[in-house]
């Protein structure tokens, strides 16, 4: 079965990056398609939507967001995306997402591109909005079964769990070193020790993480899935919230990922950064600045106030230079680690949560959730402070065991 | 020059009795290499430049004022940009609009033909306001 | 003579230059030799980073990049152009022309060449179509 995602966009054809989406999409089995319009179509459609933009392109994408939206035009998932740095398009862009959602029911995801984009950025979100589309089923899955493993290859660690019977029985982590399949049979063999099995015991092992093909064909995975989907599973079955709705937020090593879930369900997503200023890399350099060790920045941050040293993260080399200056100006370590903390969650507010509508709770998982000071941070941004549940950096090994729990 | 591809959209005025068949086997009576394909507002046409050139003159004698034309970038049935394959692509809009200020144009250019000339329309001027004052002192 | 069309698409003002005898310079031209380049495989359009790059003649990088991708394909015709027709307040305008700030831009480089220009209103009625045939046919004969 081919995927068909509707496309609806300005721009991508004047900035040689059409071929690239079209790229991305054919990899994961899907086929962008534009949805169907008369002329006559888009003025009914602008005047009906409200939003009467200047650019005509525009007012199709409306018309075209139309045809979706009244069932006129059918296709499986939605893919709006638009010039970065246009304003009237990105107006446009969110508001469409938005009705896209109230009307139907969808995945959709928005992208602002450059003229630098490569299929390869894109590949994770089509991915996800093919398995949201063929992987329903798995994706309800709530309890994990027999004797499974996840396998979690990020950017900054790599991350194994171990699960019997929907029980957490060995887990472990790592940094990611140069080679992926070893640091992960590092960590494997470590959970397995601790959990008191072998691997040939195993009967289903997922992979996800930018590592996730290479281990997936190393330790013949049953599931080897994008981890848009799997961190969110991963998610809301260590935070308990299976039912209702919820907004995940990851803060990785090189990118940020939010996602909004109904009944563990992922619906909508974000995932970016400009640049790695946004992510828990630049946590990782304030770390380093201050010649402190990663997990103790948290507790530091939280006895500092960020407003006694102002830093903004939004590219880690301006980022790092307002490091430099503040700790050069003699301010206290507490309040630089609570303003680096602070200036990476008003990141994830202004890029990412823009993109999606937050619904609560907010679960906060990944690696950087354990920086109690970036958690506190999050909470002050957002005026609701988030879950983290317990093993919140294990999401994705524990989304991985769960899933593949399905395959058996 | 002459002999590069070019690929002709003609299209037939709404106001026009000519359909898409008769304009297709007109041009086929005219063009030995070209390839026609008939469409719903008229027909594409791809020839090297000197036969095209040729076609649109006779078209042009045989109805002069009722069917349009341009050259379009793709070949016929080029799947990059063929309808089948993605669904309509933008210019497509833009092409349903023009067909219909076509029947404008062919009335301009019959009377044109007819002798009309250009007059220079005064410019909209806005409701002074002195006068505007008076319409809401009226009201 | 060339003449740049404004829309650099459209239908009407193409076949109205040929008709009274210039050659129009448009968008479909500039396409044509790219999607005819069978060396370059950037489908549907094969506008290129290259083309991209090359649009920041026209307009800076902080310009979104459909911007400079559509200048670039306009940008060199407006400097082959000896003359040009603009159509004003057209109600269509898709495809390459979708994007209002390459159209404002466009109007502006013609402008800054100072080559001759007509500018026209789109016509609404049969009287005005009578008086812009007229009016583009008088501008073109003067051009001879």
């Amino acid at each position: 079965m081919t995927i068909k995602i509707a496309q609806l966009s300005c721009g991508t054809e004047y900035s040689s990056v059409q071929y690239e989406i079209e790229k991305a999409a054919r990899s994961v089995g899907a086929t962008i398609v534009y949805p169907d319009v008369s002329a006559a179509d888009i003025d009914k459609a602008v005047a009906d939507f409200g939003f009467k933009p200047r650019s005509p392109q525009l007012k199709l994408m409306i018309a075209r967001a139309e045809a979706l939206a009244s069932g006129r035009y059918e296709a499986d998932a939605v893919f709006i995306t638009t010039c970065f740095r246009c304003a009237e398009a990105a107006l446009v862009r969110n508001e469409l997402r938005r009705y896209i959602q109230e009307h139907t029911n969808l995945p959709v995801v928005t992208y602002s591109f450059t003229e630098r984009l490569k299929a390869s950025q894109l590949l994770t979100r089509m991915e996800a909005l093919v398995t949201i589309v063929t992987r329903k089923e798995l994706l309800a899955r709530e309890r994990q079964t027999g004797l499974t493993v996840g396998l979690d290859s990020g950017s900054s660690t790599t991350k194994a769990v171990v699960m019997e019977n929907n029980k957490i029985i060995g887990k472990d982590w790592t940094p990611s070193g140069a080679v992926v399949i070893e640091s992960a049979t590092q960590v494997l063999n470590n959970a397995l020790e601790q959990a008191g099995v072998t691997l040939d015991q195993i009967e289903a092992i997922g992979t996800t993480g930018y590592g996730r093909f290479t281990l997936g064909e190393h330790f013949k995975a049953k599931l080897v899935q994008e981890e848009l989907t799997v961190n969110s599973k991963g998610a809301v079955w260590l935070a308990n919230r299976q039912k209702g709705e919820a907004t995940i937020i990851d803060i990785g090593g090189m990118d940020n990922k939010a996602i909004t879930v109904r009944d563990g369900i992922p619906d909508n997503f974000t995932m970016g950064g400009i640049c790695a200023g946004a992510s828990g890399r630049f946590l990782q350099m304030t770390s380093n600045r201050l010649k402190i060790d990663i997990t103790e920045l948290g507790k530091l941050a939280d006895k500092g106030d960020w407003r006694n040293a102002k830093m903004n993260s939004y590219c880690s080399v301006f980022g790092i230079q307002d490091l430099v200056t503040t700790l050069g100006e003699g301010k206290k370590f507490e309040d630089v680690a609570c303003a680096a903390c602070h200036s990476v969650a008003e990141q994830v507010y202004e890029q990412q949560l823009q993109e999606i509508d937050v619904r609560h709770p907010i679960i906060q998982v990944g690696g950087t959730s354990l920086i109690s000071g970036l958690v506190t941070q999050i909470g002050e941004v957002l005026g609701e402070q988030p879950i983290v549940p317990p093993d919140s950096q294990y999401i994705g090994a524990v989304g991985g065991a769960l899933l593949s729990s399905g395959f058996l | 020059m002459s002999e590069e591809r070019e690929t002709r959209l003609y299209m037939i005025s709404p106001r026009s009795m000519l359909t898409p068949d008769q304009l297709v086997r007109m041009v086929h009576a005219f063009g030995d290499k070209a390839l026609v394909k008939e469409t719903c507002y008229g027909c594409l046409v791809e020839a090297p430049r000197s036969e095209n050139l040729a076609i649109l003159a006779k078209v042009r004698e045989e109805y002069p004022n009722e069917v349009f034309s341009k050259i379009r970038a793709y070949r016929c049935s080029d799947p990059r940009r063929c309808r089948a394959q993605h669904g309509t692509r933008p210019g497509f809009a833009q092409l349903e609009e023009e067909w219909a200020l076509l029947a404008k144009i062919q009335y301009g250019l019959d009377q044109v033909e007819k002798g009309a000339k250009y007059k220079p329309l005064d410019d909209k001027k806005r409701l002074d306001v002195n006068a505007f004052k008076k319409i809401c002192e009226v009201q | 003579m060339k003449i740049f069309i404004d829309p650099p698409n459209s239908l009407v003002l193409f076949d109205l230059v040929e008709r009274f005898g210039h050659e129009p310079l448009s968008t479909m031209a500039a396409i044509q030799e790219r999607v005819d380049n069978l060396e370059v495989d950037m489908p549907p359009m094969n506008v290129t980073l290259d083309d991209v790059v090359k649009g920041l003649k026209y307009a800076g990088i902080e310009v979104p990049s459909g911007v400079r991708g559509r200048l670039a394909l306009w940008g060199p015709l407006i400097e082959e152009a000896d003359a040009a027709i603009v159509m004003e307040d057209c109600p269509y305008s898709f495809g390459c022309v979708g994007c209002e700030r390459s159209n404002l831009m466009v109007k502006y480089l013609i402008h800054r060449r100072g080559i001759p220009t007509l500018m026209v209103k789109y016509p609404e009625t049969d009287e005005e179509a009578v008086n812009f045939v007229a009016q583009a046919k008088e501008w073109m004969e003067g051009l001879k």
